[in-house]
């Protein structure tokens, strides 16, 4: 069975992990939904990749949401009116590294987790992997939690020793 | 008392100072570091009383951080506060020398059960 397969079984435990950590993160009720995308906008994005030591493959965990969310994360992770998109990037990544180490505690093996990547886009749609997405809704805004296999790991590093490392993306 | 905090993420090392203060731990000396190497030179050099230390970071892990404190000499009570919390890691942990893991998210209580009986 494959990480993905796993994963798709275990759908209705990360939509509890992602309205847990929500719920804490933001300290407000997260609700699941089904259907909403995310709005048309700036998109704060973060992913990191879960490396399977045992098969060498590579599962990405991406959290997204709009930018209007992440200030509002942002503002409250580090008590400030006006957080700059620095500050952004930091409370959206430390989500992303939350919800990737959660999703890494649900698979069954030994695994390695890559440091969180944060960026900032304006593409609001949905990335087109074959994986597994849930969604929840916080403040009234979509944020969106993709776990799917690795094909572009490009840019991540581990953390350790090891972090000046670029993670090769596998053959 | 002096407490290192030491993540990459200055909006997780905010949360857990915030958090010690809710657990009614705060009133103390915070020291911040933004990685493991940072955070090792730190401790060796002010003589810190507690280590607080996310697992996943640049330059030197948390469990890196810890055996290289431990193989100094240093006996430091020390506590992961971490995004990972499995068996596997616990055991790790506490095979390392770690007094606990703390996983995210996590709760003031959470802090007050496992930091209260080292922050007088």
């Amino acid at each position: 069975m494959s990480a993905i397969d796993e994963f798709e079984e275990a759908r209705e435990d990360l939509e509890a992990l992602l309205i847990e950590v929500l719920g804490s993160v933001f300290s407000e009720e997260a609700m699941p939904v089904w259907d909403d995308a995310l709005p048309p906008g700036p998109i704060v994005s973060s992913r990191l990749a879960i490396h399977d030591e045992v098969d060498d493959s590579y599962t990405m965990v991406e959290v997204r949401t709009s930018a209007i969310v992440a200030r509002v994360l942002a503002s409250r992770m580090l008590l400030t009116a006006d957080p700059g998109p620095d500050d952004l990037l930091d409370a959206v990544g430390e989500l992303g590294n939350i919800a990737g180490g959660n999703v890494k505690s649900l698979l069954r093996h030994s695994c390695r987790l890559s440091l969180p990547l944060a960026e900032m886009t304006d593409d609001a749609s949905a990335p087109d992997v074959d994986g597994v997405t849930v969604r929840a809704a916080v403040l009234g805004q979509v944020v969106e939690l993709t776990v799917h296999l690795a094909g572009d790991i490009e840019g991540l590093t581990w953390p350790g020793s090891a972090s000046e490392e670029v993670v090769e993306t596998p053959a | 008392m002096k407490i290192l905090v030491a993540d990459d993420s200055k909006a997780m090392r905010m949360i857990v100072v915030r958090t010690l203060r809710q657990a009614g731990l705060g009133g103390h000396d915070i020291i911040e570091a933004e990685d493991g190497k940072q955070a090792y030179e730190i401790a060796r050099a002010q003589n810190v009383d507690l280590v607080l230390s996310d697992w996943n970071m640049p330059e030197m892990t948390g469990i890196e951080l810890l055996k290289a404190l431990r193989s100094s000499g240093s006996e430091v009570p020390f506590c992961f506060v971490t995004s990972e919390g499995s068996d596997e890691m616990r055991e790790q942990a506490s095979q390392a020398g770690a007094m606990g893991l703390i996983a995210k998210p996590f709760t003031s209580d959470a802090f007050g059960d496992i930091l209260a009986p080292v922050v007088a």
